[in-house]
């Protein structure tokens, strides 16, 4: 099953560790964003393989963005 | 004499044919808007209201109150040609064997919108769960007054009457009420539906309307749908309700799951479960999780989830004031309220609505007898212009004042951060310190500290950022926790693995204190 990865809140993509057709395990960070100064980590809820990347490093990006998508 | 004739003569001499009458007033009761109108419902994948109160009880449980209320319409004979039952059902029942009052609108006849009798039953529910002193359940579907001429209109009610509201005040301060909005919930239900301890709206059927959309579209000329003006998408973030659950299901069992933390009133304690989850039980994940990068946000979630009982976290309010977390969760079987920051939320720093949420939140904890334990990562109240515009000192010293005042146990863990006049917030009186290695705690975080006291200096240096990121190391080492436990001023510096068992030692020594607390709230708590 798809899982869509959205943001929590706004802010900015500081890193973004995976790239379209990359398999993920469950638990490995997928990007880093830049809210308020920390540095807040999205895991990968589940294991998959990564598609439909819309995050660049340096984007700013709103709540409830849909980052990727983990099959 | 035939024997129909004697027949004839032993109901004539009887009360066989009142008895039918009742039975028959009884069973249109039970059909609601008969046929047709449930099946409407149905259609529209909602369920009715008969429906509704089967499934958030235990099984067989109920037990109604006022069946025979409503608009009858008799022949000659006293024969029943048509009976328009009250459109509120009202009852007794029980919830993991515990009694409640549980009762809502019936919308499939008048959508709702209340009818003499369903109107008296509807206010009669809070009566009844005051006198009874059991916690009440409403499951709202249904609006306000409506302007169209009642089937037998009814002078107003007298000017001595006491206000209609003040019951539901009482309620709040007396035993604990849990609602669900189930389909459109509007004006006068809506009122009553967020004036709860617990509410939960269903993501797939329910709106929230202070007026609907014709109402609005004339008044104000904006032209939405019910689910644009009130539906999940807009209440489930603003902190109108606390919870939005995916169906009608999951929001009746949200409120069996809500109100299985709570005593039946303020006169009784919480109840307390058998628990196999050992109370020892040290959790090895809690020594790696707050990242030593300092400017790393970590998951309070996994912090939460360890240390109480497996499985016992109940969140109510995820959707709104989202940097803190609130809910209620059980240690060795005992609940307990659990607020925490979120750091991955504008830092986990106190929001206007954060603030109003936590300040909600301790009160139900006061009224219930719930000790509470805050899991602290508070960066300070949020900053900036919008802060300002959200008056969020007034909201923040609220809540500080709030915590100040409160008289259940309470139990702090100072996790990481812990700054400024915001993080008062989060320490009760007489509460139990422990602190982390990883815990920093000050008037201000040192990114923003140094910059302030040390800007001359900074200025003055070859190379102002190297400076400043000296200054902040130095400044970074004096807020370590190792002076303040040196200095008493916190119980206990721990290993993290060793929360659980300290925190469920701690909750059993607040018997005593516990038994002392019984009693209505110190203040009127308000939704």
């Amino acid at each position: 099953m798809a899982v869509n990865i959205e943001t929590e809140t706004g802010g900015t993509i500081w890193k973004c560790l995976v790239e379209n057709g990359q398999s993920v395990a469950e638990g490995d960070v997928l990007f880093i964003m830049e809210v308020m100064k920390m540095e807040v980590p999205y895991e990968a809820p589940v294991a998959g393989t990564v598609s439909d990347l819309a995050i660049a490093e340096g984007d700013a990006v709103p709540e409830d963005h849909l980052a990727l998508v983990l099959t | 004499m035939t024997r129909g004739a004697d027949s004839a003569l032993m109901r004539a001499m009887s009360w066989r044919d009142e008895a039918d009458r009742i039975a028959a007033r009884r069973a249109a009761a039970t059909a609601q808007g008969g046929p047709e109108g449930v099946e409407k419902q149905h259609n529209a994948g909602r369920l009715t209201v008969r429906e509704r109160i089967d499934a958030v009880l235990d099984p067989g449980s109920f037990d109604e109150v006022g069946r025979t209320a409503g608009d009858a319409e008799t022949g000659e004979n006293g024969e029943l040609l048509s009976f328009d039952p009250a459109n509120f059902v009202l009852g007794f029942g029980e919830i993991d064997g515990r009694p409640v009052v549980v009762g809502g609108e019936d919308f499939t006849l008048r959508g709702g919108s209340p009818t003499l009798a369903g109107l008296r039953k509807s206010v009669y529910a809070e009566k009844l769960a005051l006198e009874y002193r059991i916690p009440l359940v409403r499951l709202h579907e249904g609006s306000g007054g409506s302007v169209g001429t009642p089937k037998r209109p009814t002078p107003p009610s007298p000017v001595f009457d006491a206000p209609r509201f003040r019951t539901v005040a009482e309620t709040l301060a007396t035993v604990p009420v849990a609602s669900a909005a189930l389909g459109a919930v509007a004006g006068l239900p809506a009122a009553r539906l967020v004036s709860s301890h617990f509410s939960v709206m269903s993501k797939s059927t329910a709106q929230i309307l202070v007026a609907g959309p014709v109402v609005v579209k004339r008044a104000m000329g904006e032209d939405l749908t019910k689910d644009e003006l009130g539906g999940a998408q807009v209440h489930a973030k603003n902190g109108t309700v606390d919870n939005a659950a995916e169906d009608e299901a999951a929001s009746l069992a949200e409120i069996r799951t809500f109100l299985s933390y709570l005593p039946g009133n303020v006169w009784e304690l919480p109840p307390v479960m058998a628990c196999d989850d050992p109370e020892d039980r040290a959790e090895d994940s809690l020594v790696d999780i707050v990242p030593r990068d300092r400017r790393r946000a970590f998951d309070m979630r996994k912090v939460i989830g360890p240390v109480v009982d497996t499985g016992s976290f109940f969140e109510m309010g995820r959707g709104y004031g989202r940097s803190q977390i609130t809910g209620l969760a059980r240690l060795g079987g005992r609940p307990v309220g659990i607020w925490a920051n979120d750091g991955r939320f504008l830092a986990g720093s106190m929001t206007a609505d954060g603030a109003q949420k936590a300040r909600r939140f301790l009160e139900l904890c006061e009224t219930f007898h719930l000790p509470v334990i805050s899991l602290i990562d508070e960066p300070g109240f949020w900053i900036g212009s919008q802060a300002e515009k959200d008056a969020t000192i007034r909201h923040g010293a609220n809540v500080v004042l709030t915590a100040a005042m409160l008289s259940v146990p309470w139990a702090s863990v100072m996790i990481r951060r812990s700054f400024g006049v915001a993080q008062a917030a989060h320490y009760g009186p007489g509460g139990y310190v422990l602190a982390w290695p990883s815990a920093e705690t000050g008037p201000l975080p040192v990114e923003g500290g140094v910059a302030i006291a040390y800007r001359r200096e900074i200025e003055a240096a070859a190379d102002p950022d190297a400076k400043r990121r000296e200054l902040e190391e130095a400044m970074a080492a004096k807020q370590s926790p190792f002076p303040r436990a040196e200095a008493f001023a916190v119980h206990e510096l721990i290993d993290p693995r060793e929360t659980r068992g300290l925190l469920c030692r701690w909750l059993k020594r607040q018997a005593p204190k516990l038994e002392t607390l019984k009693g209505p709230p110190r203040f009127l708590p308000r939704p």
